[in-house]
């Protein structure tokens, strides 16, 4: 029974009915984003929905269907009702597979992440691409970028054939993913953004090219609450080199200190460019993380 | 306290161990690895400042700082380190130690002894010598005692100097000083330290040839205590009647104010009397209390103070009175004018007396003029016109005028006399080459000199006293002198003393008296605390010699059950009023107490050996410390 289940999942990264209740779910972007295609988000123009948006002054050439005479009978003055325009959204999901993303189960917990938003996009009639970066020097592997429900499989084969290991930095990563990007939209990392150098920059590449930047980062158990005492020899996964410790166990607590610093930044450079930030823990249920959390959170609606 | 010394300085190598330490312990350092996802965070850590700050550098190598310290702690002991006092650079020290019967007073209720303190004292030289160093105990009190000769043994010396006791008698430096300096001619040193509580006499003739450390102990409470106890035959019309004695008591105090207590007489363990009593250091005490002795009879006197007194020993003396008896006297018809003298006293039997048969054996008093006479036998001997056997190769007696030219007036035979116009008719001459020294060398004393000779001699042998008129009185004036009676009257006087007949003055410790008891004998004498031993009479059936070091009743017990107690008491004045001698005056010089405290060099080993553990321990805590600073 069990095994006849697991045959039947669409994918392995997570079970049917996450997969069905992920599919009833929107990513809630912040701003509207303007594209020559039609999606399904809000556009601030007088565009083809009935959701009133703003006034502005009247010129010539506008359209008299939208004066709202109401307010010229009081302010003796025309104005053009605006109306937001709905266009479609190019959703960009950037993972992070190198070497350190392969400790407590991170990179699958990002895989699982990816997934779920990338169904949301897709169900929404958003265009999804997914970019990989793991080994620096190499070539960034990427899917095609994707839209409606039938790419849903094809999403999915990409996400579980990525394999994890190498030191490209997320600067890099981003730097490869703008190469091959097109459009405009979201994009949400997700990394442990453990990486050396200022993340401001990356950022910057991002919302200049239009993209709302999102960030999720995933960390393991012992990187959010490290276990550790004594004379310690830390050996960084992707690097190899070395830092002598004493004392580690004294250390936690300043530690700690500099880990919620760096969460405060990643939330402040997310939010300044109409973004996101979400800490996880990669050992924390998935279920919780995608139908309370990131609701909570207003990462999601539905 | 100067700069500190080392006992055993070779140990300093130890500190090449430091090398090795710090070697070993970067090497063992081999840190666990750690796998981690990335470096970011904890070089961040790493390059804050507070992580760098010096505390945390030390914090960082606090395990070998430790073992640095514990390293160093463990080799500064094994040097025995120790603060000099200054007091103990002399490679040997003799400790001399005062035992006398004033080192057992106290200064407060159930406070330490004097001699307690002159322990402590030395117990600290002892317990802080250095290995090159050694001492020597003496102890003395009466006569001197060596209990350890110079050794560097402290199990020796402290067992010595635990088993030191206080013995009941007046201090006599000069015993101990003597002993000291016959050691310094095997096992020579400089200087000796006298520990005492200043009792001691003031003036000690005794060339010091080496520096006498003079300390004394902290001074003891006040004290009163019996100073003298005597008594005096009542005859007659005195109270007391036939058999009564005066007994005097005189008690001394060293308060300035009353100690006020109560004196009791003690008859045969029966308390027959009492007297409050209330001395001062101004004013002494002198009571008198009457007793009737029909037999030998043991006087007691005894303190029982209402205030502090510090010493006990004096508080109680004993006495013996025996029953009264007339004197037995032994002289020869042929000395009539002596026989006649005599007959004018009473309480005196003269043999040999018409219609008397029985005679005692031994006669209180002989006067003859036959040198040998051994059938008699008396305490008080004068012997008349005849030159001791001894004496005959220095004396000459010769048929020639002589008068007497000085005579000692302090003698108790010639109290009282004027001799200068008493004519003789024998002359006394030295022989070629005798003199006064070689009579002095046979235990002889001269008591009047003629014109070429001696003419009166006396002479102590034991209990036995012996007067020596060289000249026969007979060939003399003497006898139709007022001088004559007197004399006589004051060999009466002199043989009822001898006899204990008249006055009678308690027993001191230090040596029992002469005790005539059963011949050739064995007997076993028990004492106060746990005293006990066996002497044995000799052919005069006399028991000599006995040491009674402490007061108190000494019971002597014979094979055949027949025993005797004789009690001793302390009865110095000095002890009891615990003099002071700020100088000791030597012959040729004058040392004084020194005021500044004792200071001995302090080992300084066990301070830090606890400092090893100390950081031993600390190590350990630290070492199993759990981890924190987590921030949640």
């Amino acid at each position: 029974m069990a095994v006849e289940a697991e045959r039947s999942r669409v994918t392995s990264l997570f079970s049917n009915d996450v997969l069905a209740r992920v599919e009833r779910l929107r990513m809630n972007t912040s701003r509207r984003f303007t594209n020559r295609s039609s999606g399904e988000h809000l556009a601030g123009r007088a565009g083809s929905s009935n959701e009133f948006a703003d006034y502005r002054n009247y010129v010539v050439g506008d359209d008299l269907r939208y004066v709202d005479w109401n307010v010229f009978a009081r302010l003796r003055r025309p104005y053009v009702k605006l109306y937001h325009h709905e266009e479609q959204m190019h959703l960009v999901l950037l993972v992070d597979a190198s070497s350190s993303m392969l400790f407590e189960g991170k990179l699958q917990r990002a895989k699982q992440l990816v997934a779920a938003l990338s169904v949301m996009g897709l169900f929404n009639n958003e265009r999804v691409s997914i970019h990989a970066f793991n080994q620096a020097n190499s070539a960034t592997s990427h899917s095609r970028p994707c839209r409606g429900r039938g790419s849903m499989r094809e999403l999915f084969r990409f996400l579980e054939e990525i394999e994890g290991g190498g030191d490209e930095l997320v600067e890099q990563g981003v730097r490869a993913m703008l190469k091959h990007h097109r459009g405009r939209g979201a994009v949400v990392v997700v990394s442990d953004f453990l990486t050396p150098g200022d993340l401001r920059r990356t950022m910057n590449m991002l919302y200049s090219r239009g993209l709302e930047v999102f960030g999720i980062q995933v960390l393991g158990p012992t990187e959010i609450d490290p276990e550790v005492s004594g004379d310690l020899r830390f050996v960084d996964s992707e690097t190899n080199e070395t830092l002598d410790v004493s004392g580690a166990g004294d250390l936690v607590g300043l530690y700690q200190q500099y880990r919620l610093g760096m969460e405060r930044e990643l939330e402040q450079l997310c939010r300044q460019r109409m973004g996101r930030y979400l800490m996880v823990d990669a050992q924390s249920p998935l279920e919780t993380l995608l139908f309370d959390r990131m609701r909570r959170t207003g990462w999601v609606v539905g | 306290m100067g700069f500190p010394g080392f006992f055993t300085p070779m140990f300093a190598w130890l500190f090449l161990l430091l090398g090795p330490l710090v070697l070993f312990y970067y090497l063992k350092l081999k840190r666990p690895r750690m796998t981690i996802p990335s470096l970011v965070l904890w070089r961040q850590v790493m390059r804050d400042n507070r992580v760098n700050s010096p505390f945390q550098r030390f914090k960082r190598n606090i395990l070998l700082l430790l073992q640095i310290l514990l390293l160093t702690l463990l080799v500064l002991a094994a040097m025995q380190p120790f603060w000099r006092g200054g007091e103990q650079t002399a490679e040997r020290l003799p400790i001399l130690i005062d035992r006398s019967a004033s080192m057992a007073a106290i200064g407060a209720p159930d406070g330490p002894t004097r001699l307690d303190l002159a322990k402590e004292q030395a117990g600290r030289i002892i317990d802080n010598m250095s290995s090159n160093q050694q001492v020597s105990l003496i102890t003395f009190g009466r006569s001197a005692r060596q209990l350890t000769g110079f050794t560097s043994n402290k199990r020796v010396l402290s067992e010595a100097l635990r088993g030191i006791k206080i013995e009941d008698v007046p201090s006599a430096l000069d015993d101990a000083l003597r002993m000291v300096e016959a050691m310094a001619r095997s096992k020579p040193f400089d200087r000796v330290l006298l520990l005492s509580d200043g009792n001691v006499p003031g003036q000690v003739d005794f060339a010091l040839p080496y520096k006498l450390d003079y300390r004394r102990v902290p001074p003891a409470g006040a004290n009163m205590g019996v100073t003298d106890l005597g008594a005096r035959r009542a005859f007659g019309g005195e109270s007391g009647g036939e058999g009564g004695w005066s007994v005097f008591v005189q008690v001394q105090a060293t308060d300035d104010q009353p100690m006020t207590g109560t004196l009791q007489l003690i008859q045969d363990g029966r308390l027959v009397a009492q007297e409050p009593i209330a001395p001062r250091r101004a004013q002494s005490q002198r009571l008198m209390f009457t007793v009737n002795a029909a037999a030998q009879t043991r006087i007691e006197v005894r303190i029982v103070p209402r205030v502090f007194d510090a010493l006990e020993s004096d508080n109680r003396a004993f006495m013996v009175l025996t029953p009264p008896r007339p004197l037995d006297v032994y002289i020869p018809p042929t000395l009539a004018a002596y026989r006649h003298a005599m007959q004018g006293f009473t309480g005196v039997r003269m043999y040999p007396a018409a219609g008397v048969d029985t005679a005692p054996g031994d006669y209180d008093v002989l006067i003859s003029d036959n040198a040998k006479i051994d059938e008699v036998r008396a305490r008080t001997n004068l012997y008349v016109g005849v030159v001791p056997g001894d004496l005959r190769d220095m004396l000459d007696v010769a048929q020639a005028g002589d008068e007497f030219i000085d005579w000692r007036r302090s003698s108790r035979l010639l109290d009282h006399i004027e001799l200068s116009d008493v004519v003789l008719l024998d002359e006394v001459r030295w022989q070629d080459g005798a003199g006064e020294e070689a009579l002095e060398n046979q235990g002889y004393e001269v008591l009047a000199y003629g014109r070429n000779g001696p003419l009166i001699l006396r002479k102590r042998e034991g209990e036995t006293l012996s007067y020596h008129l060289l000249f026969h009185t007979d060939r003399s004036t003497l006898p139709y002198r007022i001088g004559f009676p007197i004399l006589v009257a004051n060999l009466t006087r002199i043989a009822m003393q001898e006899a204990g007949l008249l006055e009678v003055i308690g027993d001191r410790t230090g040596v029992m008296r002469p005790v005539a008891l059963a011949v050739d004998t064995t007997y076993r004498i028990t004492g106060p605390d746990g005293y006990a031993r066996e002497e044995r009479t000799d052919e005069q059936g006399r028991l000599l010699g006995v040491p009674a070091p402490r007061v108190g009743i000494y019971r002597l017990k014979g094979g055949d059950g027949d025993h005797i107690e004789i009690g001793v008491s302390l009865l110095q004045g000095s002890e009891t009023l615990m003099t002071t001698a700020q100088e000791i005056h030597f012959r040729e010089l004058s040392v004084a107490v020194t005021a500044s405290p004792m200071r001995v060099n302090r080992s300084l080993w066990p301070t830090l050996a606890t400092m090893a553990l100390a950081v031993l321990l600390v190590e350990w805590w630290f070492y199993q410390k759990r981890p924190g600073g987590r921030n949640v």
